[in-house]
C-alpha cells in the first residue's frame, strides 16, 4: 500500500513537473539555443573558411602581378643583356683590348677528327613550369556553401571514379 | 503591470516580426519582379571588371641566340585627378623629370576634358626617369606631415612593355619594326605579327578573391629563331655601307644565303634606320618598297640575267658549252637592233667565252635559237614574275612580259635573254640561281629557322620549289661560270675558293627610254663551287666612279665572300679536299 502511495505520488509530481510552465520555458529555451548554437558553430566556420579563402585569392593575386612583374624585370635584364653583348659593343669591347678582325690569311685549320660543325642555336631544352591551380581541389578553395551545393548536385549521379 | 509589460513587449514583438517579414517580402519582390534581372545582371557586374591580357611579344634572336629583338618596360605617367590634391606640384615635378613644360602639363589638369577622372602625362617614359619620379614620389611621402596627404599623391605610374632592338639599326631591314599600338610593320615583324603577338584574351576579373584563381594566364607571343647570322649581317652592312660610299652608289643591296636550303645569312639594304625609333619612317624612307630593296624593288638586273638564260638554253639543248658564235657585235631582232656593252664584235667565240664577256649579242642569238616558247617557259620554272615565297614581308613579283601580252614584243625576246626589258628583285635572281648551284633544286628562300612556342622549340623544314633545270645542266653551268670568272682574273675571285658567277651592269629605264649614263651594277655567285654554302647578291644602284659591274658589284663580292667564309668557318678549297681524302 505504501509503496502504491509512494508510486503515485511519484507520478504525480512527474506529471506536475511536465505540466510545470517554467518547465516548457526552458524546455523551448533550451531548444532555441541549442539551435542558435548550432548556427552560430556554422557560421563561424564559414566564416573562418571563407576568410581563409579570401587571404588564399589575395595572395593568388600578389603573386600574379609578382610573376607579371618579374617577368618584366627578366625581360629589362635580357635586353640590357643584349645591349652590352651587342655586335656594335662586343667588336669596341675587342678592339679597345687590342683584339683585331682575322682575314683568311691568319686562319690556320686544324683537322679534328669526329668534329662536328656547331648547328644554329637551340634556345629552348626543357618544359617552362605551369601552375599548379588548375589542378588544385577544390575543396581548398572553395566555400562551405559551394560544397554543400556541389554535394547535394552530386547525390544523384555517381562521382569521378565513383561508377561500379 | 505585469500584463502592462506584456503588452508592449507584444507590440515590440509584432513590430519587429512586421519588419522582419516586411523585408523578407521585400527581399522576394526584388529577387522576382520584373527588375530582377537588371538587378542581377549589376550584381555580376560589380562583381568582376573587364581586362583585356595582351600577351609579352615573342623576343627574335639570330642564329647563334643572339637577341635581335625583345621587349624592355616603359612607363605611362599620369594623375587621377580626383585625388591630386597639390596640382602644381605635380605639374613641376614631371615636368622637370620628363622634360616637359610644367604650364602645359598644369593646363592640363586644370581643365582636362569632361568626365575625365584619370589623365596621361607622358607614355613610354624610359626606365631611369620613372624610377627617378618613383624616388621623389617616396620623398614626398616621407616629408608629408603627419596626416597629410603626400603633395604627389594622384601621380600614377604604370609599367608595361615595349618592342626593344638592342642591336640598333642592325638588320632593320630585315627584322621591321613594331608600332606602340603593337602591330608590325615591314619584315619578320609584319610577316610573323599574329605568331609574335600572341593572342590577347579579354576576360572579366572577378573582383571577390575567392575567384582569383579564375584569372587566365595568357601565353606569351611565340619566339623566333632566325637564319640571319648577326656577325656577318654586321659585316655585310659595313661593306654595304664603304661600297655606297667607295662607288658613289645612291643605294645598294647585298644579299647572302645557303643554297642548300634558302637560310638567309644576311640582307643588308640602304638605307636603314633604327628601329627603335620608328617613327622616324617617314624621314629615312619616301615609300614602302625602299625599306628593303632586295625583296620590295624590282629592277632591270642585266646580264646577271645571262645566268638563268644560258641554263636554259643547255638544258632545252639549244646549245653546249662549246657550241661556237660568230660574234659580230650586232644582230637585229624584231626590227630593233641589239649591241653588245662595247659596241664591239668578239668574234670567234663559244658558250663560255659569251658569259666571259658578257656578249648580248650572243646570248639575244640563243635566245632566238631556243625559242619564245621554250625561253619564257624556263623564265617561268625559275619563278621570274612571280613572288618567291620567302617569309618577309612587302615582297614584289617584278614584270615580265610574255609572249600574248599587249606589251610584248619580239625584241623582248632578245633583251629579256640579257637582262633587260624585265624587272625583277635580288631575292627573285638569287632564288632562281640556287637551281644552278643546288643540283637543279631552287630553294624558297626564307628567314625563320625555328620557333619556340610553350617551352618547346619547332624546327622550321627548308621547302623546294622545283627543279627548273637538270642537276647535269647544274653543274655544267656551274663549271661555265666559274671558268669565265678566271680565265677573266675577275675581282670577285676569293684566294683559296673556286667561285661561279656573273657581272652585270644595266641601263635604268626612264620616262623616255633608258636613261645616259646611269647604270645599276650587279654581281652573283656562289661557292665553293664543288660543294656551294654560300650565294651572294650584289647591287649597287647608280655608282658613279665607274659604271661596270666588274668594278664595283664585283669586288664587294669578294669582300663578302672573304667574311663569310671566315665567319662561317668554310674552309678552303685545298683544305676540303685534304679532309676528303680517305
Amino acid at each position: 500500500m505504501d509503496l502504491l502511495q509512494a508510486g503515485h505520488s511519484v507520478e504525480h509530481l512527474l506529471h506536475a513537473s511536465r505540466q510545470a510552465p517554467w518547465r516548457s520555458q526552458r524546455q523551448w529555451i533550451g531548444v532555441v539555443l541549442l539551435g542558435a548554437l548550432g548556427l552560430a558553430m556554422v557560421a563561424s566556420l564559414y566564416l573562418d573558411i571563407t576568410s581563409q579563402a579570401a587571404i588564399a585569392g589575395r595572395e593568388i593575386q600578389d603573386l600574379s602581378n609578382q610573376v607579371i612583374g618579374v617577368e618584366q624585370v627578366n625581360a629589362d635584364l635580357q635586353s640590357h643583356l643584349a645591349e652590352i653583348t651587342s655586335a656594335d659593343a662586343m667588336e669596341q669591347r675587342a678592339a679597345s683590348l687590342g683584339y683585331a678582325p682575322a682575314d683568311s690569311t691568319k686562319l690556320a685549320f686544324v683537322l679534328v677528327p669526329g668534329f662536328q660543325a656547331p648547328a644554329p642555336e637551340i634556345l629552348v631544352a626543357t618544359q617552362t613550369l605551369r601552375p599548379s591551380a588548375a589542378s588544385m581541389r577544390p575543396e581548398y578553395s572553395e566555400s562551405l556553401v559551394s560544397w554543400l551545393g556541389r554535394q547535394l548536385n552530386g547525390l544523384g549521379s555517381p562521382g569521378p571514379g565513383g561508377a561500379q | 503591470m505585469r500584463e502592462r509589460y506584456a503588452g508592449r513587449s507584444l507590440t515590440i514583438a509584432v513590430l519587429l516580426a512586421f519588419i522582419a517579414v516586411s523585408v523578407i517580402l521585400q527581399i522576394i519582390r526584388i529577387q522576382t519582379g520584373p527588375e530582377a534581372d537588371v538587378f542581377r545582371a549589376l550584381g555580376i557586374d560589380y562583381g568582376r571588371f573587364p581586362k583585356t591580357f595582351y600577351p609579352e611579344r615573342g623576343a627574335i634572336y639570330d642564329r647563334n641566340g643572339h637577341m635581335l629583338a625583345g621587349s624592355k618596360t616603359v612607363y605611362e605617367v599620369g594623375v587621377q585627378l580626383s585625388e591630386a590634391v597639390d596640382k602644381p606640384a605635380i605639374a613641376i615635378t614631371a615636368g622637370n623629370v620628363l622634360g616637359i613644360n610644367a604650364e602645359d602639363l598644369l593646363g592640363r589638369m586644370e581643365e582636362p576634358p569632361a568626365g575625365l577622372q584619370y589623365l596621361v602625362l607622358e607614355d613610354y617614359v624610359e626606365s631611369d626617369r620613372a624610377s627617378e619620379l618613383r624616388q621623389l614620389q617616396k620623398t614626398s611621402i616621407a616629408l608629408a606631415a603627419q596626416g597629410q596627404a603626400s603633395r604627389l599623391r594622384g601621380l600614377v605610374l604604370t609599367a608595361h612593355p615595349q618592342r626593344d632592338y638592342p642591336e640598333g639599326a642592325l638588320a632593320s631591314n630585315v627584322l621591321g619594326f613594331v608600332s606602340r599600338e603593337g602591330r608590325g610593320y615591314f619584315g619578320v615583324e609584319e610577316k610573323y605579327n599574329s605568331l609574335l603577338a600572341g593572342k590577347p584574351v579579354r576576360v572579366w576579373v572577378p573582383t571577390d578573391p575567392n575567384k582569383a584563381a579564375d584569372i587566365p594566364r595568357v601565353p606569351d607571343g611565340t619566339t623566333l629563331v632566325l637564319t640571319i647570322d648577326r656577325e656577318l649581317q654586321a659585316s655585310v652592312e659595313q661593306i654595304l655601307d664603304q661600297a655606297i660610299e667607295k662607288y658613289g652608289a645612291q643605294h645598294g643591296t647585298i644579299v647572302a644565303l645557303s643554297p642548300k636550303d634558302g637560310s638567309i645569312l644576311a640582307l643588308a639594304s640602304s638605307p636603314r634606320m633604327d628601329p627603335n625609333q620608328f617613327w622616324n619612317y617617314g624621314v629615312v624612307y619616301q615609300n614602302a618598297s625602299e625599306f628593303d630593296r632586295a625583296l620590295s624593288l624590282p629592277y632591270e638586273p642585266g646580264s646577271v640575267f645571262k645566268v638563268l638564260t644560258m641554263a636554259a638554253a643547255l638544258d632545252s639543248g639549244t646549245v653546249v658549252p662549246s657550241t661556237p658564235f660568230l660574234d659580230t657585235g650586232i644582230i637585229q631582232v624584231g626590227g630593233a637592233t641589239i649591241r653588245n656593252w662595247d659596241d664591239k664584235a668578239w668574234g670567234q667565240q663559244d658558250m663560255i667565252g659569251c658569259l666571259q664577256h658578257s656578249l648580248n649579242v650572243c646570248l639575244a642569238s640563243v635566245a632566238e635559237s631556243m625559242g619564245a616558247q621554250t625561253f619564257y617557259r624556263y623564265m617561268n620554272r625559275f619563278g621570274i614574275g612571280h613572288l618567291t615565297g620567302t617569309d618577309l614581308a612587302g615582297e614584289a613579283a617584278g614584270r615580265l612580259k610574255v609572249p600574248g601580252d599587249s606589251d610584248w614584243y619580239p625584241v623582248d625576246l632578245a633583251t629579256n635573254a640579257f637582262g633587260q626589258g624585265v624587272s625583277v628583285t635580288p631575292l627573285q635572281v638569287i632564288t632562281a640561281a640556287t637551281a644552278v648551284a643546288n643540283d637543279g633544286r631552287m630553294v624558297v628562300p626564307h628567314v625563320l629557322h625555328a620557333m619556340v612556342r610553350d617551352g618547346r622549340q619547332y624546327r622550321v623544314p627548308a621547302q623546294y620549289s622545283g627543279s627548273p633545270v637538270s642537276p647535269e645542266t647544274a653543274h655544267t653551268l656551274s663549271q661555265m661560270l666559274a671558268v669565265s670568272l678566271e680565265n677573266e682574273s675577275s675581282s670577285a675571285l676569293v684566294p683559296g675558293y673556286r667561285i661561279a658567277g656573273k657581272t652585270g651592269t644595266a641601263q635604268i629605264p626612264g620616262p623616255v627610254g633608258y636613261e645616259d649614263g646611269a647604270t645599276n651594277a650587279s654581281f652573283i655567285g656562289w661557292g665553293p663551287v664543288d660543294d656551294p654554302q654560300f650565294m651572294i647578291y650584289v647591287w649597287l644602284e647608280r655608282p658613279s666612279t665607274s659604271i661596270w659591274g666588274s668594278e664595283t658589284a664585283a669586288p664587294v663580292f669578294s669582300e663578302v665572300a672573304k667574311k663569310l667564309v671566315l665567319l662561317m668557318s668554310i674552309p678552303p678549297d685545298s683544305v676540303r679536299a685534304e679532309i676528303a681524302k680517305p
